[in-house]
């Protein structure tokens, strides 16, 4: 039984890391321009899509790894300039606008790679005995890979001059403007940022999970869930909660009935919500 | 009496509204073209599904229209996608009924949609045929005016569990999707098995939208020797590489039915769905069923013999389904003939007609002859139980319609309701 719930909540920590990059760029991406980005999801679908393409293309898995995401900069660049900076002074207009991308990205996805579900095969087969059961390499590997983008993410914000002007901007946008920071260039370049953290969480997820035009809807409430319970714009905050949420659910699921696990969780961003509404981890470095 | 401004608007508009009907009535009559409806899944969840119910009507009703159409009129399918949403569906049957006059109409795979649309249908009184597995649509929610052509969760129960038992193992458990599709299927399978003397481990419900399903394998009790799991989609997918990764095929058996994966080439799961047995409504593979009119069938539908791929892409036919959105038409057609339907007045006499009504294995019916139960409006049908060997579906063992009927008693009876 310790055997099971210690398996579940090393589970629960390494599908957590993933979703914490995918709710990372969700969270930064709010932080800084008030977005709530509801095609986030997709992004992250459309990464699982083009690492499955690029492995059928090139047979390299670490080729996707690398290109995906910088297509996925490419493709927040073209959003914000042309899906969100036009209208970027009306939040629920912005709300629209990504909805209508979210459904161009899912129909675009369709008609091209088709409806049908298809399988990643991933580039560290064979499993390792951990806690009595055998558990998969690849997932460990894939821990680790989100692991190391978070820290990479964070050591960008912390240690760089542009990882300075976002945190000026997400603090107070009108003063870091009266500074001299180029504001427009920065939520440019946190909304492509937030995007290729996306893609980069659907080529990780693509061998555990699979590869299909839907599969962002399913994504999204976990990460948003994550912003919730961490506090809306705060990124540490985020990526605890996101890692919480799902050593959570992996542990009472095996103590109980899995849409139990599912309960608790959703009882979890209740109380959050009613008793501390600024967030789990309110007050962690911004 | 006189004629009062109120009285002589009352006449007005109950005039008018006789003179709408009198000239819809007599559109109709006019011996112009039948239009049925086809209720579709083209977007959303169900697409990968709905892109072959679409070209299976659409290829029917233009052989049934090079044919001389139907009682020599002309057949107009009017298609209307759901977006796999049940209140879309909903919506959109109305449209097709009361705007587009669709005289009748086949229906959603979705068992969402379909349930919802049973009670539209039967208050518009028209004649719907579902094409979904929810066996409560030719159960405790159908009507006298819902069909079903295929099978339900009670006919699949019925078909390949019992063989299961005997060639799989004695001890079960089941793994599905926490709603209506994944409990129907457990409720019908676990009464199969407890009444031949096996055992059934408690039930593993997964959350809809669980990707990562490891927390739900490790509650697999280790004594299982059938693990029956009904996904959909890519939670079939994710079902087939996680159980796989954790070698779970090593000491248990794999179950499942057709719609877990529908529309999916088991080459394209990289092996993951190697030696997963499933009961099929039609085989997948031309060579268990090897007759002139599965062969044409495939032509027109433009797939190959062995995989079901079409000729042109990548995608793989949603045989087991969507025969039925081809078969219900031919069905239609058969009805309106042999009852001499003319105007909607006559649909009485097509469901009259279509109650009973058994079709031999034909073009019209490429999945083979089959009764349409009178009682229940249920498809009687020959089922397959397939195992996927080399990535191919292999027959292991054919459940003739006769057989099936013995063990599906009606639950219902439908002929009994006022039409």
């Amino acid at each position: 039984m310790l055997a099971n719930l210690a398996t579940l909540a090393l589970n629960g920590l390494a599908w957590g890391l993933i979703v914490a990059l995918i709710a990372l760029g969700l969270s930064i991406i709010f932080g800084l321009l008030d977005v709530i980005n509801v095609a986030h999801g997709d992004l992250f679908m459309v990464g699982g899509v083009l690492a499955w393409t690029a492995v059928e293309t090139t047979g390299s898995f670490a080729a996707a790894l690398v290109v995906v995401p910088l297509l996925g900069m490419a493709l927040g660049l073209a959003t914000e300039r042309f899906a969100i900076r036009p209208i970027l002074r009306n939040p629920a207009l912005t709300i629209v606008s990504t909805f209508g991308l979210s459904l161009i990205l899912q129909e675009a996805v369709r008609a091209t790679f088709g409806p049908a579900p298809r399988r990643l095969m991933a580039p560290l087969p064979g499993t390792l005995p951990v806690f009595g059961t055998n558990y998969e390499i690849y997932r460990l590997a894939a821990a680790v890979a989100a692991a190391l983008a978070l820290a990479a993410f964070f050591l960008f914000q912390q240690r760089t001059r542009f990882g300075t002007w976002m945190r000026a901007v997400r603090h107070d946008r009108e003063t870091a403007l009266t500074l001299g920071i180029p504001v427009a260039r920065v939520q440019l370049l946190t909304f492509a940022l937030g995007a290729a953290l996306a893609l980069l969480g659907g080529v990780i997820a693509a061998p555990i999970t699979t590869v299909d035009f839907r599969a962002g809807v399913e994504i999204l409430p976990a990460c948003f869930m994550a912003v919730v319970i961490g506090g809306l714009g705060n990124l540490p905050g985020t990526a605890a909660a996101a890692v919480l949420l799902a050593v959570t659910e992996g542990v009472v699921s095996g103590l109980s009935d899995p849409t139990a696990a599912r309960i608790t969780s959703l009882c979890l961003m209740s109380a959050v919500l009613l008793l501390r509404p600024q967030g789990l981890f309110a007050g962690a470095a911004r | 009496m006189s004629t009062t401004r109120r009285s002589f608007l009352a006449t007005a508009l109950a005039g008018g509204a006789a003179s709408v009907m009198l000239a819809r009535d007599l559109y109709a009559q006019e011996g112009g073209p039948i239009v049925i409806g086809h209720q579709v899944e083209l977007t959303g969840g169900f697409a990968s599904w709905g892109y072959w119910h679409d070209k299976a009507a659409k290829a029917a009703a233009k052989l049934i229209n090079e044919g001389g159409g139907i009682a020599g009129r002309r057949l107009d399918l009017v298609t209307e996608d759901t977006e796999s949403s049940p209140a879309t569906g909903a919506r959109k049957l109305r449209s097709l009924i009361q705007r587009n006059r669709a005289a009748f109409v086949t229906g959603s795979v979705h068992s969402g949609v379909m349930l919802a649309s049973i009670p539209i249908a039967t208050e518009l009184k028209t004649v719907y045929f579902s094409t979904g597995e929810a066996t409560e649509a030719t159960g405790s929610r159908g009507t006298r005016y819902a069909f079903r052509s295929g099978t339900d969760t009670y006919a699949l129960a019925a078909a390949g569990a019992p063989w299961a038992f005997n060639n799989l193992g004695k001890t079960w458990t089941m793994i599905f999707p926490d709603y209506a599709w994944g409990h129907s299927h457990h409720q019908e399978h676990k009464a199969v098995i407890e009444r031949l003397g096996g055992k059934v481990h408690d039930p593993i419900a997964v959350p809809l939208d669980a990707r990562d399903l490891l927390p739900y394998l490790t509650r697999i009790p280790q004594d299982t020797e059938v693990l029956f799991s009904v996904f959909f989609g890519a939670q079939s997918v994710a079902f087939y590489t996680q159980a796989k990764a954790l070698g779970l095929e090593k000491t248990m058996r794999m179950y499942s039915v057709s719609g877990t994966m529908e529309a999916i080439a088991p080459e394209d799961m990289e092996g993951a769905a190697e030696g997963v047995v499933v009961v099929e409504n039609f085989p997948r593979m031309l060579r268990f069923k090897d007759d002139e009119f599965h062969r044409e069938h495939l032509r027109i539908m433009e797939v190959d013999p062995v995989h079901a791929r079409e000729t042109s892409s990548r995608r793989v036919y949603a045989k087991s389904h969507a025969w039925q959105a081809w078969e219900n038409l031919f069905l239609l057609k058969r009805a309106i003939e042999v009852s001499g339907w003319r105007t909607k007045r006559n649909d009485p006499d097509v469901i009259r007609a279509l109650e009973g009504m058994e079709v031999p294995n034909s073009l019209a019916h490429p999945q083979g002859a089959k009764l349409l139960r009178a009682q229940d409006h249920s498809g009687m049908i020959d089922c397959y139980i397939s195992r996927i060997e080399s990535n191919e579906y292999r027959v292991k063992h054919m459940v003739p319609r006769a057989e099936l009927q013995a063990m599906l008693p009606p639950r219902v009876d439908f002929t009994t309701q006022a039409l």
